[in-house]
């Protein structure tokens, strides 16, 4: 069984690291780099538990080895945070209750992180669609999807602070 | 104790980790040494086992399971599952050996060094099969594991109205999306155990029994629990095994489901039959039931099928007053997994058998089932002639027909349904709780676990109504048998009323103590000094709540049903919090849309599962399910604050409503769930 | 649930790719974005010796229009080919079946080689490339060769690649301005495989007549399905409801579908003969839109 080397980006920071080819990305984040946000739900690649950012789009990370982001950058829940600042989007999901047992939870929000960063203001059918790759149990989804919307919200007006800002300047 | 990668702080329940991913989800453990289990299973449904080397198995560890869950029965001891497959295996999933290494990989490596032969045998797969065949077991005399009866028998009145029908409900996975799990680790003649699961102390008495231990040297704790719907109450053969090998081997032990040995091995819930009878008057005034209900309650009594018989047939006459009702029923043994509970563990079974009686009475008399219903119902509290006391039906649901705008809906469309059920919360034997105050602040342990219910919010509220001290400083500790002498747990629609009822009481010792003390009560008092306080609050009398849902769906052209309207209509009591209430009813709808529409385990003629992936199991996507509209009366309970049961209401109410709207709209008879498309289309 | 071992390449280069392939032959497995083979291995229904990974080959992932075809490169993620803004436009059949595969997360690593070398009868690509009559460019050590989409697939998860070949590019030829094309799929929830899909791609003369007609079928038998039978009958004849709906019932007489938890032989039969007739229909009023 040979090893391979691997230089990748997680969450901001340069990573180098051995890796056997079997090793399942999501084992690689969770194990090696102790990033146990990413959850592992099921093994057919339908719960979404596992989801992650991949040079940018939302993947199942049970679904790629660790040897594949060899050169690439990854992105967890632990990543999307700025220093202690929750992402408006974990603040949504927190307000709006978007959660109960919270096993779903960093898969729900990574692809909804995805989804606002290519359409700003979705509609309800557009967000229950785009998280047909991720299973909650909980919640009956009704309270995932109003957190979508508020995080929505939340970003645009962050969005309009900001160029507030650079006008101001 | 050994050291784990989460310190003393880190035991805290805090529901505002989860969006950053910073939970203490069991198999987020990691303690030096541990060893990972893997678990060689029986491919199939029933077979000898002719040889078996390699692994650790049952002559390692010959016990039996010993079951201590929610409903948990005592069956024939030929019928008590065996830790390890001893001799036989008899179901798709079954625990044969057990292989052990440093990780993962390399301990699914090891399924390969254990060899198995198999002489197979027919198996009993369906509940008549079960009744035609000779006994699965050696030593039985035929596959019934319990009988039950509830009711005075009476012979058939001369009726002007006779209806008879079958019913049924299909298995159903549990299906949180954390599957099952635990480490285990023996040091200092102590097991230490954590756990993904809602009642620590059934996995300890379970382990203190199933392994010889007594129960002072067992010590569960619970990791963040990622939903159990039923599933994660009692112990399973891969918890003793894995504590058996920390003990054997002198390491911990991690143990990690996957999906397919969920699918396959964890309990289901449901798969239960009714046949039914009613007599009623011309005016449709039902005057006697008589029912026949057969749980298919798999392979050994080691789940709930015993138990859920008696239990189902309480209900069966629902919130209707029908004065004469008798009902006889089997738990019946076949090669599946057994059976367990499920949310709503009997109740929604229950309901489904009387509301579609009361649905094909409407037909029969061209009445509006509402009209019929609440002509059934009495203005008084009644008692049962099955053993269940409920109070005035009829006034609530007057009510709610009117909330639910069901006649104006009616109207408007041809696939509307309409149900009324009584929720019987699992209130036996009551539910401990500890409070400690230290350093002004206050920590509290519950015997019965949250797993997303919000346990820590209504106690935060509950401890600033009753002793004034701010929400900051309550902090709630994920279960612990240490620190809680005994518990149930967080099962059966309990929580709230239970522990609500404890913290109430403990808080009420808190402040005479105080009292005492500094001869009045202030929480600066309060918290200058150190206390200690445990409660086991005993409930034994009836809390039961009423509840009623309405649906209206569209068909379309290929038998999918679309639900456009999914709403509710319950009586919580005083509701703790109302977003956490809401929450509770939207997922419990989406659970009950799953059962009627989408979910389902099917078994093949010899016994293998064909729905193997939680898709195919059929858990519902955001796709599948509508925007759900809920209302909430809050009649007080006679409890001091107030609550009801909750949690289990909308698996009861929602599949009765919603089959009877796709009834109307196919203009087809429906007697099972799931319905499938193709029941619908011609 | 976890993989058992194996080695593992990523060659940048075809070259490379097709050498690790030869040098080590059926003991090797090429992977693509690995949505169908990482569950296989993670089950260990599958389990090969070596890996090789050719999702790093430079200048397979290009959507252009070359010569008579759209020439789409096999390790296309689908996602790349949802938001293509020339297959939204001029290739509804092909965007229709790409929106429509797996899930949104899936679809951002599962590629178009892989969906259609992958043999899944229930996988949307193929019949679409039967219907649009799609060539596929076949590379192996001795060079390029092309097939036909029909003769690609020739049993459940089997194909007509040959020891040491890979699918490099799926050519679809460029609609001509009377054609029109669809792509309908019918599930049980949400989440589920088809129980049954239809392509339906179809040319039409200058008198309205169908010049030429493809259609391609998903998951009704042990393969993805050309129905030449139905496409003979339409040929030559202007699409009315009678046309169409004959058309269907023959689809229905090609199709073998078989009894699952999905639905039972009978029900697919049915939804198979209402889809292909609506498919029918929609294909032609595309192809009078010009």
């Amino acid at each position: 069984m040979r090893i391979v080397k691997i230089r990748t980006r997680v969450n901001g920071k340069d990573i180098q690291s051995e890796v056997e080819p079997r090793e399942l990305l999501v084992h690689f984040l969770r194990e090696n780099l102790g990033l146990t946000g990413v959850h592992i739900g099921c093994d057919t690649s339908n719960c979404g538990a596992c989801t992650v950012l991949v040079d940018g789009k939302a993947v199942k990370s049970c679904t790629m080895l660790a040897v594949q982001v060899d050169g690439r950058e990854v992105t967890t829940i632990e990543g999307i945070s700025k220093n202690d600042e929750l992402h408006p989007l974990q603040k949504a999901f927190l307000e709006k209750h978007g959660l109960q047992c919270g096993y779903c939870t960093s898969g729900m929000i990574l692809t909804s992180y995805w989804l606002l960063k290519n359409n700003k203001n979705p509609t309800e059918e557009e967000i229950r669609k785009n998280l047909s790759g991720n299973l909650c149990r909980c919640t009956g989804y009704q309270s995932i999807i109003e957190s979508v919307k508020y995080g929505a919200q939340l970003m645009m007006k962050e969005k309009e602070k900001e160029e507030q800002q650079i006008e101001v300047r | 104790m050994p050291t784990i990668n989460w310190n003393d702080r880190e035991l805290e329940y805090d529901s505002s980790r989860f969006v950053k991913g910073t939970g203490h989800f069991v198999d987020d453990i990691k303690i030096q040494g541990m060893l990972f289990m893997t678990v060689l299973r029986s491919p199939y449904a029933r077979a000898r086992i002719i040889s078996l080397k390699g692994g650790i198995s049952s002559k390692d560890l010959g016990a039996k399971i010993a079951s201590v869950g929610e409903g948990a029965s005592e069956g024939e001891a030929s019928s008590v599952e065996p830790i390890f497959a001893s001799g036989f295996v008899n179901y798709v999933g079954q625990p044969v050996a057990a292989v052990f290494a440093e990780d993962r990989y390399k301990s699914e490596d090891l399924l390969d060094s254990v060899e198995v032969d198999y002489e197979p045998l027919k198996p009993v797969v369906t509940i008549d099969e079960a009744l035609s065949s000779p006994p699965i077991h050696k030593g039985m005399k035929s596959n019934i594991l319990s009988e039950a009866v509830k009711g005075q028998d009476f012979s058939d009145p001369s009726s002007p109205i006779v209806l008879e029908d079958t019913l049924e409900n299909n298995r159903i996975s549990t299906n949180p999306i954390e599957p099952r799990g635990l480490v285990a680790s023996f040091e200092g003649g102590v097991l230490n155990v954590w756990a993904s699961t809602q009642a620590v102390h059934s996995v300890k008495n379970g382990l203190a029994e199933t392994l010889g231990l007594s129960k002072d040297k067992v010590r569960v704790m619970q990791a963040d629990t990622g939903g159990a719907f039923g599933s994660k109450g009692g112990i399973y053969p891969e918890y003793a095994i894995a504590s058996f090998a920390s003990m054997k081997y002198g390491k911990p032990v991690k143990w990690i489901e996957t999906r397919r040995e969920h699918l396959t091995s964890t309990n289901p819930g449901r798969g239960v039959r009714g046949k039914m009878k009613i007599f009623s008057e011309k005016n449709g005034k039902i005057t006697g039931m008589k029912g026949e209900i057969m749980v298919d309650a798999g392979a050994y009594g080691s789940g709930s099928g015993g138990f859920s018989v008696p239990f189902i047939e309480s209900m069966m006459t629902g919130a209707y007053a029908i004065e004469k009702a008798f009902v006889t029923g089997k738990a019946l043994l076949t090669n599946k997994v057994p059976q367990g509970p499920y949310r709503g563990a009997g109740r929604p079974e229950a309901s489904f058998f009387i509301e579609r009686m009361l649905d094909l009475l409407a037909d029969e008399m061209k009445m509006d089932p509402a009209d019929v219903r609440l002509l059934n119902m009495s203005d008084k509290p009644f008692n049962s002639p099955l053993g269940m006391k409920i109070d005035a039906a009829r006034p609530f649901f007057e009510t709610a027909v009117r909330e639910l705008e069901y006649r104006r809906e009616a109207k408007l469309a041809k696939g509307v349904g309409l149900s009324f059920f009584v929720l019987v919360p699992g209130t036996y034997t009551g539910e401990s709780a500890r409070m400690i105050v230290k350093d002004g602040k206050i920590g509290v342990w519950l015997g019965g676990n949250s797993h997303g219910q919000g346990h820590e919010t209504f106690i935060r509220k509950l401890i600033n109504e009753e002793l004034d001290v701010s929400k900051e400083l309550v902090t709630v500790y994920r279960g612990d048998t240490s620190v809680t002498k005994d518990g149930e747990g967080a099962w059966g629609s309990r929580s709230a009323i239970l522990i609500g009822a404890a913290i109430v009481a403990i808080c009420k010792k808190l402040r005479t103590e105080v009292e005492k003390e500094f001869g009045s009560y202030s929480s600066e008092s309060l918290l200058s000094r150190d206390h200690d306080e445990y409660v086991f609050d005993e409930k034994p009398f009836s809390l039961t709540s009423f509840g009623a849902n309405l649906a209206t769906v569209e068909i379309g052209r290929f038998g999918n049903v679309r639900v456009k309207k999914c709403n509710a209509y319950y009586d919580v009591g005083r509701a703790l919090n109302r977003e956490m209430v809401l929450g509770q009813i939207h997922g419990g709808m989406a659970q009950g849309i799953g059962q009627t529409l989408h979910e389902g385990l099917f078994y093949s003629e010899d016994g293998q599962l064909i729905t193997s992936s939680i898709s195919d199991a059929g858990v519902p996507l955001a796709e599948d399910l509508p925007n759900f509209g809920v209302k909430i009366a809050e009649n007080r309970s006679s409890l001091p604050h107030g609550a009801k049961g909750l949690g289990e209401a909308p698996t009861i109410g929602v599949p009765t409503a919603l089959i009877r709207a796709v009834e109307k709209a196919s203009g087809k008879r429906l007697r099972k769930t799931p319905v499938m498309p193709e029941d619908l289309i011609e | 649930m976890h993989p058992s071992s194996f080695e593992y390449f990523a060659p940048t280069k075809m070259k490379e790719a097709l050498e690790l392939l030869s040098k080590y032959g059926e003991e090797a497995k090429i992977m693509a974005g690995g949505q169908s083979l990482i569950p296989l291995l993670k089950l260990r229904i599958a389990a090969y010796s070596y890996i090789i990974d050719i999702s790093r080959v430079e200048g397979l992932n290009k959507i252009r229009e070359t010569g008579d075809f759209l020439e789409i490169g096999a390790l296309t993620t689908v996602n790349e080919l949802e938001e293509n803004e020339l297959v939204k436009e001029k290739y509804r059949i092909l965007h229709e079946a790409a929106v429509q595969i797996a899930d949104p997360l899936v679809r951002n690593r599962g590629t178009v080689g892989g969906n259609i070398s992958h043999g899944d009868p229930s996988n949307d690509l193929p019949a679409v490339a039967i219907a649009t009559k799609a060539k596929l460019e076949i590379v192996g050590k001795k060079g390029k060769r092309l097939v036909d989409a029909d003769s690609f697939i020739t049993d459940s998860f089997t194909t007509s690649l040959e020891e040491g070949e890979i699918l490099g590019k799926i050519l679809l030829p460029i609609p001509k301005v009377s054609s029109g094309g669809c792509y309908i799929k019918q599930k049980k929830s949400a989440g589920d495989f088809s129980v049954a899909a239809v392509a339906v791609n179809l040319v039409l003369a200058e008198d309205e007549t169908i010049k030429s007609a493809g259609i391609g079928l998903t998951s009704v038998a042990p393969k993805p399905t050309r129905a030449n039978k139905a496409e003979r009958y339409i040929e030559g004849k202007k699409i009315y409801d009678s046309v169409a709906r004959e058309a269907a019932r023959i689809i229905v007489s090609e199709a073998e579908p078989s009894t699952d938890f999905y639905g039972s032989a009978d029900y697919k039969r049915k939804v198979l003969g209402r889809i292909a007739e609506e498919a029918i229909n929609l294909a032609f009023e595309r192809g009078l839109v010009r």
